[in-house]
């Protein structure tokens, strides 16, 4: 067992934190500050991706073969601390954290080739063709269909809950080939280089937060080609299971949590208690900030063995048990922020939360995030596989019945 | 004991749920929010013409003389179809607090031509009289206001504002002030749950003589947002009862890997977790309301329902979002409004954990 707390690694600090203190713009500080949800404010988060990928920091989670920093693990925490203190935009995940790691693992040289350097610049955004309105805990029950015909496929049906849609280029979706033997077999997992090929249609949903950060995205008679097809026809299933071991799990998510927890000791030293004092002051509220630094403080070690490759990390159910703690533990910390904001959390303040508004908010920063990041991480238990699904699969690994 | 509703009330209640069903449609509601005013007029009328605005009011004042059942019997039902319009700041709290002096505006109100908001907030979020600390300087014709309330429900609508204020002599002060009065600003927006309010500054606000509606203000403020509390403790019980049916339902024909997901134990046991939640509720909501009519509520039985309330509603709406799943999460459909009723109900007059440590705090009396 070893820590390495190293000299080199505060240089290496002093070198992420000078970057860090000078490279983002004033818009993209800002839409890290308004960041309600899993997903920043795109237009920022994407200039913000660049100019990390300019200095070649934009995945270091990948390996340095592509394009990724090749940090250690420590190196790797070292650099999410200095980022989440200073409260900058979340990367969008989908690229760097899903498809990109997946065409690392199984898509071809040609594809490799062709789509990761736009991943990793932020060139390219992709989004998430996976649910339907008939099929979301039951996945495999998809019905939107592509054909094949020549040298493409003909796509029909529909996509739901295809975050930012609106605003992708790309899109990586499941469909089904066929109707034969287990609904599992006749799946193929497509990447579409465009999302305005003719008959497609996309429509954003408006969420609990007033934000429309969801889309359905509909195909009529959609003509794609056969080369965007990632691993064999009617073995999409396989591939789509390879892909959510990355979405549930596998980052340094936890700085990000202790960043959160500090934010709220900060706002509670500045919030009055109703029953005097603050609420930093308030048994109560310290109670329940405890239990989260414990909950954070175990969810931490557990990433920990995870990304070292402990083999508590390497259990089967460890997809599922992050997805679990990481969307509850979430959901915890917008819990107490909706406490802390108090009726300064019931004004709809949609024109203040737009980055470059200009518009002076009711009530503190903090007040103004705290309602909006509560209702949209609602979300976070549903999507990804709800976590009634997760505990299904965490109770497989055991030995019952 | 008997904690039905008497025949009246349960007629009452049957007009009131037949007209909001047919006219107060949940997309009827979207249109209404997005309007400038954010009310209707025409639905206002109606509630005039259902005796709603004249209910809680003594029959002295010309009202009906209304109980506090009453009141809840009917708050229940806005929060079951998620009404927006003001009944609740002009009909129940303003005008219950005017008719106490034989007010000159009350007619006006109980035409249903104008409305009144009452300001009283002042950022603790909670009921305690002690925390408003806006003050009233004497001048030679009156008094002058200086400071600001925090959502004030329908005040941009209103035509008049009950303001509470510190008076020199400390006592608590109840002023009626113009809402175009010279100094009074306003900053409207919507509330989570598609009410409006506002964020009411006031410079130097002149009130003459005649505005101090009440120079010792503290039993009937205190009486008028007992009574608040517990008709928005009703909406969010009427809002917990909608969802559990809309929720109920949706498991029962929502299907996933072949048969309707309220058939999975995790759900049907959630889905029973929400039912306990209700019933709890509304036994207390009841019991708490029959115990108010006849003036044997304390602060202490009011701290336990609006804890219950706030508490138990939260879980069930978050449930209802979750067995709903993606579509739960959208603007779409009314489940996630039903959610947002709660929150605002759990958030104003003191949330859940301030009264759990009050109750928790205090001896039985």
């Amino acid at each position: 067992m070893n820590i390495d707390f190293g000299p080199e690694l505060a240089a290496f600090r002093a070198e992420v934190a000078a970057f860090l203190d000078t490279a983002p713009t004033p818009a993209i500080r800002e839409a890290g500050r308004k960041t309600t949800s899993v997903f920043a404010p795109f237009e920022q988060v994407m200039a913000w991706q660049k100019i990390l990928h300019a200095r070649g920091w934009a995945a270091p989670g990948w390996p340095a073969e592509h394009g990724g920093t090749g940090w250690s693990v420590e190196q790797r925490y070292v650099f999410a601390e200095e980022y989440w203190k200073r409260d900058l935009p979340p990367l969008l995940p989908n690229g760097l954290g899903m498809v990109g790691p997946l065409l690392m693992e199984l898509g071809s040289d040609e594809q490799k080739a062709k789509y990761l350097p736009g991943i990793l610049s932020g060139d390219d955004y992709w989004t998430q063709g996976y649910s339907e309105p008939g099929a979301g805990s039951d996945l495999a029950g998809l019905s939107c269909s592509a054909v094949a015909d020549g040298d493409d496929y003909v796509i029909n049906g529909s996509k739901i809950w295809t975050t930012l849609a609106h605003k992708a280029n790309r899109m990586f979706m499941l469909v089904r080939t066929s109707r034969e033997g287990k609904k599992q077999q006749g799946i193929t997992f497509l990447l579409l280089d465009r999302v305005d090929y003719p008959g497609m249609e996309i429509r954003p949903i408006i969420g609990l937060d007033g934000i429309p950060e969801q889309c359905e995205v509909f195909f009529t008679n959609v003509r794609v080609p056969q080369s965007g097809r990632v691993g064999a026809e009617n073995d999409g299933w396989t591939v789509a299971k390879a892909l959510l071991k990355h979405e549930r799990g596998g980052s340094a998510q936890s700085p990000a949590m202790y960043r959160k927890l500090e934010q709220l000791r900060a706002a509670a030293a500045a919030t009055p208690s109703p029953n005097g004092g603050t609420f930093a002051d308030d048994p109560v509220f310290q109670r329940d900030l405890g239990e989260l630094e414990a909950e954070i403080a175990s969810y931490a070690a557990f990433e920990k063995m995870v990304l070292t490759g402990h083999p508590i990390g390497r259990d089967p159910a460890m997809p599922s048990m992050n997805k679990v703690m990481s969307s509850e533990l979430g959901q915890r910390v917008s819990v107490l922020m909706t406490r802390l904001a108090g009726i300064n959390g019931l004004p709809l303040q949609l024109s203040a939360l737009e980055v470059g508004s200009g518009f002076d908010p009711l009530g503190t920063a903090h007040d103004l995030v705290a309602m909006p990041y509560y209702l949209n991480s609602r979300a976070t238990t549903i999507y990804a596989g709800t976590n009634e699904v997760q505990r299904d699969l965490i109770a497989r690994t055991l030995p019952v019945g | 004991m008997d904690f039905t509703f008497t025949q009246e009330q349960t007629m009452l209640r049957e007009a009131l749920s037949r007209f909001l069903g047919q006219h107060y449609t949940f997309e009827k509601r979207r249109r209404i929010v997005a309007t400038p005013a954010g009310q209707s007029p025409e639905v206002w009328g109606q509630l005039r013409d259902m005796g709603l605005l004249a209910l809680p009011l003594p029959e002295s004042a010309g009202g009906l003389g209304g109980s506090i059942v009453d009141v809840v019997a009917v708050a229940e039902l806005l929060g079951q179809h998620l009404v927006v319009e003001p009944w609740l700041a002009s009909a129940v709290l303003s005008a219950g607090l005017l008719a106490k002096r034989g007010e000159t505006r009350l007619p006006a109100l109980l035409e249903g031509e104008a409305t009144a908001a009452f300001a009283y907030e002042e950022g603790s979020g909670t009921a305690d009289l002690a925390q408003v600390a806006m003050r009233a300087a004497a001048t030679a014709t009156g008094h002058v206001l200086n400071g600001e309330k925090h959502l004030v429900l329908g005040a941009e609508a209103a035509s008049v504002l009950l303001v509470t204020a510190r008076l020199p002599d400390g006592r608590l002060g109840l002023f009626l002030v113009d809402r175009d009065a010279p100094g009074l600003s306003l900053r409207s927006y919507t509330t989570i749950d598609g009410r409006r309010a506002a964020h009411c500054r006031f410079e130097d606000v002149a009130a003459g003589p005649d505005a101090l509606v009440d120079a010792d203000a503290e039993a009937a403020v205190a009486g008028a947002v007992r009574a608040a509390t517990l008709a928005l403790c009703a909406e969010a019980v009427g809002a917990m009862g909608a969802l559990l049916e809309i929720t109920a339902s949706y498991a029962g024909t929502r299907k996933q890997f072949g048969v309707p997901i309220g058939s999975f134990q995790v759900i049907a046991h959630r889905l029973a977790d929400m039912k306990l939640a209700y019933v709890k509720a509304r036994s207390l909501l009841l019991y708490t309301a029959a115990l108010a009519e006849n003036d044997a509520a304390s602060p202490r039985d009011v701290s336990l329902l609006k804890a219950q309330v706030g508490r138990l509603g939260r879980a069930l709406g978050e449930s209802a979002v979750q067995i709903h799943g993606g579509v739960g999460m959208t603007d779409e459909l009314s489940v996630g409004h039903y959610l947002k009723r709660i929150l605002f109900v759990d958030t104003v007059f003191g949330p859940s954990d301030y009264h759990l440590q009050r109750v928790g705090a205090a001896q039985p009396a």
